[in-house]
């Protein structure tokens, strides 16, 4: 099932306070309905999300918009006095303030506040909390995600939090829980554990024996086998691959061009790069540099080049009849838009038609992000295996092309002569191709390859030189095959003109800009002239930079507990979630810096938490205070990422191969797929081991994805996705049932409960051994029917 | 509360006695959640109530993928024919963008070789192509002021369907189905059928959910082999094998969620219901032996195992029949630009007689069985085409955004309307334009949404089908 969209912090329904509010504020105003806070209202936490849903719309940023002349995303504006004489907010005066006038009228009233036609609605509370707002002198706070993160003192440890290994995060996690009345989960098994921490972490289930190894060694010391395993883990290259696929998630990857004409591409040589980079550790500053920039660094290399595939991973439109510049346009939309999203969680496409809304964006501001990305070619780069030498090659061939060229040059005459003198018989004796080309009669418009083969074949037969060097040619060009092409940005030598486009319509520029970044922010080193590229991505890993670990951060910490910190993982702007833990979130942002950056160090600090290590199995008493899991009482059980479904059942089915990267391969998919597009695509199925290769090396069409992976929610490539659904739907049944590969699966586990029992596949699909009263369920079936129910059933597709 | 009192309060109900299959009582059937628990995670298809009484409950959408041409079928112009060859005034074409621009920057105005007349009470223009069209008209509600803002195939389809030519939006089907559930129980709440020689530009993005679940995604109803992706058994597997499969997973599961207090197992209980459902219910949907000879011949199906839009007309009537929320129709190919095989003079007529007749018996048939009241039908491609001729190998109109024509039937339109009047040549309005949005909010406002209103919260913006740019609900073309 979906998350619940995010509400806001207050909700717009009575019931729905969130629990952390009530511990936070006074009851007795709850309770009473005295207008009273006991407690000082927080702008950040209590205001802000009022005015941010229901008034700035029209009283905020966008001046485009703004209404009567007043706003009140800033102080100075509420407290202005306005065209009308009114005063919007008077800080201490609640009774004159024209605001607290507005809301308190009849909704019918043509003066009330929200109007009635605007669908918003002030609840009583919110009302009350506006009034007491300005009764305390109606103070304003930068919007939390723009001020830097600190390290806040942790908090003091409770005696319920005994464990001997809890980390910091358990210190906050427990403290919020304590606050609320709540106590953690006990610690999961140590089978769930090693099941849970493989899936995590390399998508992967664990084997039999890794499970027994682990088993036996938690007996001896849970704490040190624990830790052991989640560095085993990390190092494993499957690592790479299953968090490859988040990254490819937010960068938005797939293998065709999209739009309706959706031609294939090539550019997994970026996808592998990015699994690679992953495994190696790479820090995420440099992580981002060398994909936003990497052709831009002193002496890029190869494959910092082919890291900028990031952002080729926009469509190409194909169609007929369009107008390449507004597609060119559109990619860049794009661009600004994923570079927002993803390291700085805003949604600045929101700028590209208007000043933005609810954030401090102006649209000029947005061009002057959009004028980094207006600068570049957008070429194909050709990769070629390092032991190759292909430099070399190239420069060689280059040369030895010369050679035959100077020969040929003179025997144009000779050649003719010899084609001349010719018998019917000497020419019957050439091989085939030779006589075809001799057969045709345009004689002038012979290639010079084909010269090449008639005097070769000809007056040349002799030439032991010529001969030699074509072959060693014939060599070069075959070795040069093995290149593979892949998409890469670069710089234009002329930076293109950018100008803001009024309404986001390419046909009507307006005002010239150059690059820059939002003023809200930190700022961009302006000394420096011709800003690009390099300057965004420097800009970005910035330590001055409030947003990008806090996004990271928050983005790793809700794949594995199925929700961030903030919920809104993609927007940490006014109109997103508050962080539920803001202490912990900004105590894991920092200390993610001060490790280096290092993606394996947060993984590690997450998986070795108590938190983590909770069971994920429901108690009446987080079901009845905390149905949400907002305060982490619990695990939760998450049904797999679309890829792992699919990953498990081959593990399970021992039919995986191990084979890592390369091109992407055809798995099975039912008939008639392919001619849902425009046009037909051919889908010759995969042979030999890459008919079971993991399910991110699956060939991604953006207009006709592969049914298994999209029934469970894979992302299409169309725009860069950060958070996958995860729904539940009779389809995906359909699939696990009777889908041809999963059939496959099935298959081979029939086989391996003939040779090994069914208590060992049971095992193989959740890790755990079978209870006597689920034997006697799957005893009833044939071997094939008890094959088929242990890979549809709900846990061996959920990580527990 | 523990789970198992949890576990007993679900509601008790036996799905596979109710679809008639029988395979005897099964222990999971009582554990299921069903849509009576408060909990709405049991059942995301799951009726939900609109935001008021609605005029309609479902949608068919008859989509002419390509852009057919309102000039020759509805928009009767007969300036064009008087000035055919003679370039449109300047002033119609300055700050206008059209498609292929660069090549055909084609001006001269283009006759249309089709004979006009008026039908019906309505007096409702209709050409030549469309006999069958032009006995129903006081049936249909015209708008020829039709609008839409991008003039290429695929973003063009993307925005009639979404309301955006950007990426990862739901569609129009996604939003109806999430905001009022599905009635029926064993088939998908939103399903597309194609016919016609290729598939519609813009592939399954065109009926995505985008940001919402995939629940409530458009499932594709195939004419060729099975009619879902994976609906068959496979081929070895008897039926009794399927069942006692479906059988045990739904009393592993069952126990798991005991063990766990997990709801998201009771949806997958559910789900495996619905799967198994589905598998006898969408064949008995394509088996169209029980439709009468009469039926047949009035949409003007000849052999009803032969692909055609004719018979996706006739299974679009079965689908609605059943509850489905939501049915649309792709048609190819439209896209009459003037090649050699897409061209007025011989593709238009061809393609207008594939689906004249079945989208009249359609509405006729749909009225007979009392379902056109509450049924909304909608006719129209992702735009129009230009007055000004296109000269490829033979004749044909470019793409056009400024005034086209689409129209519906049932579900509370006013029946005999025509609305909007375009200018003397058909190329832009001179009153009353209807924005594609602006017909998203009307289709909404008949099925008891109000569009301000069903909104999905995504990157912290409330996402709608009508987008940021008001939108107003076409009241004069409503009953």
């Amino acid at each position: 099932m979906q998350e619940n969209a995010v509400k806001s912090f207050l909700g717009n329904c009575q019931e729905s306070i969130p629990l952390f509010f009530l511990a936070n504020v006074s009851f007795a105003y709850l309770i009473a309905g005295s207008p009273l806070f006991a407690e000082q209202i927080q702008f950040n936490r209590d205001v802000r999300p009022i005015l941010s849903e229901n008034c700035l719309a029209c009283h905020g940023f966008d001046h485009a918009k703004r209404e009567a002349g007043l706003r009140l995303d800033t102080r100075e504006g509420a407290l202005a006095t306005l065209d009308s004489g009114h005063v919007a907010v008077q800080p201490g005066k609640p009774d004159t303030s024209e605001l607290v006038r507005r809301i308190l009228l009849k909704e019918d009233d043509d003066e009330c506040m929200p109007p009635a036609s605007s669908v918003k609605k002030l609840s009583d509370k919110q009302r009350q909390i506006l009034q007491t707002w300005i009764e305390q002198g109606a103070e304003y706070e930068k919007h939390w995600s723009f001020i830097p993160p600190v390290k806040a003192e942790l908090p003091v440890r409770t005696n319920e939090l005994n464990a001997e290994h809890a980390n910091p995060i358990d210190w906050f996690v427990h403290a919020k829980l304590v606050q609320n009345g709540l106590t953690p989960s006990k610690e999961a098994d140590p089978t769930t554990l090693i099941r849970r921490l493989s899936l995590d972490i390399t998508g992967l289930p664990p084997t039999i024996p890794e499970v027994d190894a682990f088993v036996a060694n938690w007996a001896i010391n849970a704490n040190d086998a624990y830790n052991d395993l989640a560095d085993r883990l990390l190092r494993s290259p499957s690592y790479g691959e299953r968090w490859g696929r988040w990254w490819l998630d937010q960068a938005r990857y797939a293998d065709s061009n999209g739009y309706s004409v959706d031609s294939p591409r090539q550019i997994w040589k970026y996808r592998d790069w990015v699994i690679d980079a992953l495994n190696r550790d790479m820090p995420f500053d440099q992580f981002t540099i060398e994909q936003l920039a990497g052709d831009l660094l002193p002496g890029a290399t190869e494959q910092q080049k082919i890291a900028t595939g990031f952002h080729r991973n926009t469509q190409i439109n194909q169609e007929g009849g369009i107008d390449v510049e507004q597609f060119r346009i559109d990619s860049i939309f794009d661009r600004v838009a994923t570079t927002g999203t993803v390291f700085l969680g805003l949604s600045v496409g929101c700028a590209q038609c208007h000043d933005h809304k609810f954030d401090p964006i102006l649209q000029k501001e947005y061009y002057q992000l959009f004028a980094f990305f207006n600068n570049q070619e957008e070429p194909t780069l050709t990769v070629y295996p390092p032991e190759l030498n292909a430099a070399d090659l190239i420069a060689e061939k280059k040369q030895l092309d010369k050679v035959i060229r100077d020969v040929m040059a003179k025997m144009d005459s000779a050649i003719e002569t010899w084609e001349a003198e010719l018998t019917e018989e000497q020419r019957m004796e050439l091989p085939k191709e030779t006589q075809k080309i001799l057969s045709g009669d345009k004689k002038k418009k012979r290639t010079a390859p084909q010269k090449e083969i008639l005097y070769a074949e000809g007056i040349g037969a002799t030439d032991v030189d010529f001969k030699k060097t074509r072959d060693r040619i014939r060599q070069i060009d075959t070795m040069l095959e093995q290149g593979v092409n892949t998409l890469v940005m670069k710089e234009l030598a002329q930076p293109r003109k950018t100008t803001v486009f009024v309404q986001g319509d390419f046909t009507r520029p307006s005002e010239e800009v150059t690059c820059s970044t939002p003023s809200v922010l930190h700022s961009l080193d302006k000394t420096k002239s011709n800003l690009n590229r390099l300057d965004l991505a420097q800009w970005i890993v910035s330590p001055a930079n409030p947003l990008t670990s806090r996004v990271i951060v928050n983005r790793v910490w809700q794949n594995y507990f199925g929700r961030g910190l903030v919920e809104s993982e993609n927007d940490f702007g006014m109109q997103g979630a508050l962080p539920t833990h803001p202490e912990l979130l900004d105590w894991l942002a920092v200390e993610f810096i001060e490790q280096g950056r290092s993606l394996k160090a947060l993984h590690k600090l997450i998986v070795t938490s108590n938190t983590y290590r909770q069971s994920s199995i429901d108690r009446p008493e987080l079901r009845e205070k905390d149905r949400e899991n907002t305060f982490l009482g619990k695990q939760r059980r998450l049904r797999l990422d679309a890829e792992i479904v699919r990953d498990v059942g081959l593990s399970a089915s021992g039919l995986l191969s191990s084979k890592m990267g390369g091109a992407p391969v055809y798995p099975p998919i039912p008939d008639g797929v392919m001619n849902q597009g425009q046009v037909k695509r051919e889908w010759k199925v995969s042979t030999g081991e890459d008919r079971y290769r993991r399910g991110l090396y699956t060939f991604l069409y953006r207009a006709t994805p592969p049914p298994s992976l999209n029934v469970f929610d894979a992302p299409e490539g169309n725009s860069s996705c950060t958070r996958r659904i995860r729904s539940n739907t009779p389809l995906q049944a359909l699939t696990l049932l009777n889908d041809a590969a999963f059939f496959e699966f099935a298959k081979a586990l029939e086989k391996i409960i003939e040779h090994n029992g069914i208590e060992v596949a049971f095992q193989r699909c959740t890790s755990r051994t079978p209870r006597a009263d689920e034997i006697e369920i799957l005893g009833k079936l044939d071997r094939l029917s008890a094959a088929r129910v242990l890979l549809n059933l709900d846990e061996t597709v959920t990580r527990e | 509360m523990n789970y198992e009192q949890f576990l007993q309060e679900q509601t008790r109900r036996h799905f596979f006695r109710q679809c008639g299959v029988g395979v005897g009582a099964m222990a999971l059937a009582d554990l299921v959640a069903s849509s009576a628990n408060a909990d709405p995670s049991g059942n995301p298809l799951a009726p939900k109530p609109p935001h008021f009484p609605p005029r309609a409950k479902r949608v068919i959408y008859l989509f002419m993928a390509g852009g057919p041409s309102q000039l020759d079928m509805f928009d009767h112009k007969p300036a064009l024919n008087r000035l055919n060859g003679q370039p449109i005034p300047p002033s119609y074409l300055e700050g206008k963008r059209f498609a292929f621009m660069d090549s055909s920057h084609r001006i001269n105005l283009l006759g249309t070789r089709r004979t006009f007349d008026q039908y019906g009470q309505s007096g409702a223009w209709v050409s030549d192509l469309l006999p069958y069209t032009s006995k129903i008209v006081d049936e249909l509600t015209f708008i020829r002021t039709c609008k839409t803002d991008l003039f290429n195939h695929a973003p063009a389809k993307l925005f009639m369907n979404t309301g955006t030519g950007q990426f990862g939006r739901p569609s129009m089907g996604s939003w109806l189905t999430y905001g009022l559930g599905s009635e029926c129980k064993d088939l998908p709440g939103f399903v597309v059928l194609q016919s016609g020689p290729r598939g519609p530009r813009g592939g399954a993005v065109l009926w995505g959910s985008g940001m919402l679940p995939s629940t409530y995604q458009g499932v594709p109803l195939r004419n060729r082999g099975e009619p879902i992706l994976n609906l068959t058994t496979p081929e070895s597997i008897s039926e009794s094998q399927q069942v006692q499969v479906i059988d045990a997973v739904g009393r592993l599961n069952s126990k798991r969620l005991a063990d766990t207090g997990d709801d998201e197992i009771a949806t997958r209980i559910n789900a495996y219901e619905m799967a198994y459902r589905m598998q006898s219910s969408a064949p008995d949907l394509m088996n169209t032996a029980d439709e009468s000879a009469e039926t047949l011949d009035l949409y003007g199906i000849k052999d009803p195992k032969e692909v055609s839009f004719a018979r996706n007309c006739l299974l679009a009537r079965r689908l609605v029949e059943r509850g489905v929320r939501f049915v649309q129709l792709y048609h190819t190919n439209w896209d009459h630009h003037g090649g050699a095989t897409e061209n007025l003079e011989e593709h238009l007529p061809s393609i207008c007689r594939e689906i004249d007749r079945s989208c009249a018996g359609l509405v006729l048939d749909l009225k007979r069985r009392g379902l056109l009241k509450d049924t909304i039908v909608v006719w129209g491609g992702e735009f129009g085409r230009t007055p000004m001729g296109e000269v490829r190998e033979s004749t044909g109109r470019n793409h056009h955004i400024d005034a086209f024509t689409m129209w519906f039937a049932g579900g509370g339109f006013k029946p005999g309307t025509i609305y909007g009047e375009t200018d003397e040549f058909g190329f832009g309005p001179v009153d009353h334009s209807v924005h594609v949005r602006d017909i998203h909010a009307t289709l909404l406002h008949q099925l008891g949404l109000h569009h301000e209103r069903l909104s999905v919260r995504s990157q912290g913006l409330d996402f709608k089908l009508t987008g940021v740019v008001p939108a107003s609900v076409v009241n004069e073309v409503l009953m």
